[in-house]
């Protein structure tokens, strides 16, 4: 078993030695492809921490100021639900100070300043609208009205901070997804085309195998560790990649005047590491696939 | 060992390499099969370790028919047979020692094994004294007694051999031959696919004899004619 395992790790490495050339270029474009996976992944939760309050249809946030009685709630609430037709009560959700606070605490990830003003005391609570009807002028004179409730401290609207913004992180994340997919294709052909290579080196050693009675797997297998290999090497180069970028995004963005709301596209770190975990595993498994299909298609040598 | 049953194979759409051959040769035995180039030899071998299957008909190797074996046991029916080539096959970046461990190491033998297997069949072919040689530093005989050394190293049941005298002088050929037929003594059965008459004619074995992929000819004891 172990002389296997040996045999295995010294074909794959000499034969890594033997193609450096096309090696490095399935390697790069391995890489390249997964770092815009990944820059992906984080643009997008940068978005997302963005438009988090607006999460589900959210159209209307009515705010309610944090020394307000339960009283005052209660009267908004019940005057929320007083227009069925307009509003969608099934979907009309109260945050809590406690809710608003951890959900505030997303917003305001990159802005420790404005995050610091607040506390679970003083933060205004909040109800999420999400409107029946699909027009803006009559969602908009509804918002007017709430307004004047007492104990409403705003009301803000989805169309009036954030339209543009969603629409925006839509686009970005389709052309960015539909980009690094071709990239990843171009990676499994690289990478297949890297092993046939190999192989058609080696065809002799091949034959020999299969004459004295190698199985299938034992031929195939240092192959097909190769491609992974290559697979994970390119993904551990694109997370080296995400990281510089990462950083140079979150000192970017936290520069920015506080209050601005620019500051909350800053990506935790914890996110990062399981988007760098996801690339590590997306690229052994783009190496695994280039090498099983090319170890099979052409092992009849 | 080894039975045919009226084999048919067919390349393309209409080559026919092997028509109706039918033959039996059991345990031990010693056979040629001889023809001009293109009679069909060849494809017998071929076969004989399934390289290839046979359009109609069925291939028994020791009491299984070999057809209806499936494709991940083939590398098992392999372990029991030894192939040898006019071309020797052997690989030119490694050494003679490493050559027949090779053929060892990839059927998962443990390194002990191979240690102590290699140096035996080594001393039966006459190369101890050059097993770290590489095979461009030997002379065509001895390469192929490399490649007998490898084919037989795992003690298979039966021995193929395509025109393995083809390249060489008829001493040289000689000394090959002799090798097969100590081979044989030991009990392996040797199907060794020849146009060489004089190698036939000195070894007086059985001969089964092809022409157009036919067999015309199934003698004991024959000669080439």
């Amino acid at each position: 078993m172990f002389s296997r395992i040996g045999y295995a790790l010294r074909e794959t490495w000499e034969s890594f030695r033997r193609n450096l050339t096309l090696t490095a270029a399935a390697v790069l474009t391995s890489a390249v492809s997964l770092l815009l996976v990944g820059s992906t992944f984080l643009v997008q939760r940068a978005f997302e921490n963005l438009l988090v309050q607006w999460r589900g249809d959210v159209e209307m946030i009515v705010f309610v100021r944090s020394d307000a009685s339960a009283e005052q709630i209660a009267l908004i609430d019940s005057v929320l639900r007083a227009s069925p037709t307009i509003i969608d009560v099934e979907k009309l959700r109260y945050l809590n100070k406690t809710e608003s606070y951890e959900e505030a605490k997303r917003i305001f990830a990159g802005d420790p300043v404005t995050l610091g003003l607040l506390t679970p005391e003083t933060i205004p609570t909040q109800f999420k609208v999400v409107p029946l009807s699909d027009d803006p002028i009559l969602v908009r004179s509804l918002s007017d009205q709430y307004r004047t409730l007492p104990g409403v401290e705003a009301v803000a609207l989805a169309e009036d901070e954030f339209e543009v913004i969603s629409t925006l992180s839509n686009f970005i994340r389709v052309v960015t997804l539909v980009t690094s997919l071709v990239l990843l294709l171009v990676a499994v052909g690289l990478i297949w085309n890297t092993i046939r290579t190999a192989m058609f080196a080696r065809r002799r050693e091949i034959e020999v195998m299969k004459l004295v009675g190698a199985t299938n797997w034992f031929i195939r297998v240092p192959f097909m560790l190769e491609g992974l290999l290559q697979g994970l090497i390119g993904g551990v180069i694109s997370c080296g990649g995400l990281w510089v970028l990462n950083s140079a995004w979150t000192s970017g963005v936290t520069s920015f005047k506080p209050g601005t709301g620019i500051s909350s596209l800053v990506v935790p770190d914890s996110y990062l590491t399981s988007v760098m975990l996801l690339l590590l595993a997306i690229g052994a498994l783009v190496g695994a696939v280039g090498s099983a299909i090319a170890a099979t298609r052409f092992l009849d040598v | 060992m080894i039975r045919l049953e009226n084999v048919t194979k067919i390349y393309g759409a209409d080559t026919v390499a092997v028509r109706d051959a039918s033959f039996d040769i059991p345990k031990s035995q010693f056979v040629f099969l001889v023809g001009p180039s293109g009679s069909g030899k060849s494809t017998l071998l071929r076969l004989i370790n399934r390289q290839e299957q046979p359009e109609r008909g069925d291939v028994w190797v020791a009491g299984r028919n070999i057809n209806e074996l499936s494709a991940s046991r083939v590398p098992f029916l392999r372990r029991s047979m030894g192939n040898v080539f006019q071309d020797y096959k052997l690989l030119l970046n490694k050494t003679v020692f490493e050559n027949v461990a090779f053929a060892l190491e990839v059927i998962g033998k443990p390194r002990h094994a191979i240690a102590r297997q290699v140096p035996i069949v080594l001393e039966l072919v006459g190369l101890a004294d050059k097993q770290d040689r590489f095979p461009d530093q030997l002379s065509g005989g001895e390469q192929q007694r490399v490649s007998i050394a490898r084919a037989f190293v795992n003690r298979p049941l039966i021995m193929l051999a395509d025109e393995p005298t083809g390249n060489l002088d008829p001493t040289t050929g000689e000394g090959i031959m002799g090798l097969l037929d100590e081979i044989n003594q030991t009990g392996t059965t040797v199907v060794m696919a020849t146009h060489d008459h004089r190698v036939v004619n000195t070894m007086r074995r059985r001969v089964i004899q092809l022409d157009r992929g036919v067999i015309v000819r199934d003698q004991e004891r024959g000669v080439y004619e």
